[in-house]
């Protein structure tokens, strides 16, 4: 497979990735605290690590244009 | 327009419209979901009824293959292989006989289940009403989160499986340790992995939602235009901007759920092709 082809095709998802790691963190973090009783602590941690890492992700995908 | 005409308001007509045929546990007020036992059955309905559509046609045309010259709808269909069959021969690594077959299916599958919103908003649930006594319709099986969701976790099950049958399940969970902070960072790192794994399904299933939903929330309006405010003389030019609106949408809609069909059939590709990479 080509890189350049690849990140190409990640571009068109690059918009909703960032989004959906906000809210795949936020949701992990509420199913652990659900599990804990610790509401809010992972929710807060989690979803601000998905949001992190996904401008993490978004800048590598885009740095990766050259 | 039967909530218009009920005198049930615009919004209760729109209402009605997206809400989904739903038995087993179900609010009995509002006919949405209230628990894990309740089944959208237009959905069901729609989508395995097009899924046979499509194995009926696929069989059909099996058993009528023309080698010599093809007529026009074989020539469509080869036409369509060949695009898809391309797509994976640029962005999948190494050969999986699956791939193919399984991008193909979801291509020509979530296009046909797009293709629904295309047809005229009222006609089937006011069929389903007039002969049947259904209540509730909902065609588009795509506006239908569940749908769209069980297609991406199916997805993500062939994810989770290629990338241990190729790298092993301590080579997969390696993974997780050292991207994207470091040795120093392991625990960081791992909760990062997890969420960007999660992110693949959940971004691959909001989209196709998303886009499909909106668009047949916009048919929606533009059919309450005639519905709403065609009364008397004032039909004279609030149906023909009816027409000219929905034509003009159904045209652009038609390139969004061809669009969107690609989007999910070649991310598909994408994410399984990293699964059988090694470096991630």
């Amino acid at each position: 497979m080509s890189e350049e082809k690849r990140t190409g095709i990640l571009l068109i998802g690059v918009g909703t990735m960032l989004t959906s790691m906000a809210v795949a963190g936020f949701g992990l973090g509420f199913f652990v605290d659900y599990w804990l009783d610790s509401q809010p602590v992972f929710m807060l941690i989690f979803g601000g690590l998905g949001l992190v890492g996904g401008i993490i992700k978004v800048h590598s995908v885009l740095s990766s244009l050259g | 327009m039967s909530g218009s005409s009920d005198g049930g308001g615009t919004v209760a007509y729109i209402q009605h419209h997206l809400t989904n045929l739903c038995v087993g546990d179900c609010d009995p007020v509002t006919h949405k979901a209230a628990g894990f036992w309740a089944l959208h059955l237009d959905t069901v309905f729609f989508s395995v009824a097009l899924g046979v559509l499509m194995i009926a046609v696929s069989w059909r045309m099996g058993q009528n293959l023309a080698t010599g010259t093809p007529n026009g709808f074989q020539n469509f269909v080869e036409m369509i292989i060949d695009f898809v069959s391309g797509q994976v021969k640029d962005t999948f690594p190494g050969h999986n006989p699956i791939i193919a077959p399984l991008a193909l299916t979801i291509f020509v599958w979530v296009w046909l289940m797009n293709f629904m919103d295309l047809i005229p908003v009222d006609l089937l649930p006011a069929i389903a009403s007039g002969v049947l006594g259904i209540e509730y319709l909902k065609v588009v099986p795509t506006t239908d989160l569940n749908t769209t969701l069980a297609m991406s976790l199916t997805v993500f099950a062939l994810i989770l499986y290629y990338n241990i049958k190729i790298k092993g399940v301590g080579g997969y969970l390696k993974m997780f340790l050292f991207h994207p902070f470091g040795k120093f960072f392991v625990p960081v790192n791992i909760v990062m992995s997890v969420i960007e794994e999660l992110a693949k399904p959940l971004s691959l299933a909001l989209r196709l939602f998303g886009n499909l939903f909106a668009g047949e929330l916009v048919f929606l309006l533009i059919a309450l235009i005639g519905g709403t405010m065609a009364v008397g003389l004032g039909a004279l030019i609030w149906f023909p901007l009816q027409v000219v609106l929905d034509l003009g949408w159904l045209i652009f809609h038609l390139l969004v759920i061809t669009l969107q069909a690609f989007i999910f059939m070649v991310l598909t590709i994408v994410y399984l092709g990293m699964a059988h990479t090694e470096e991630h």
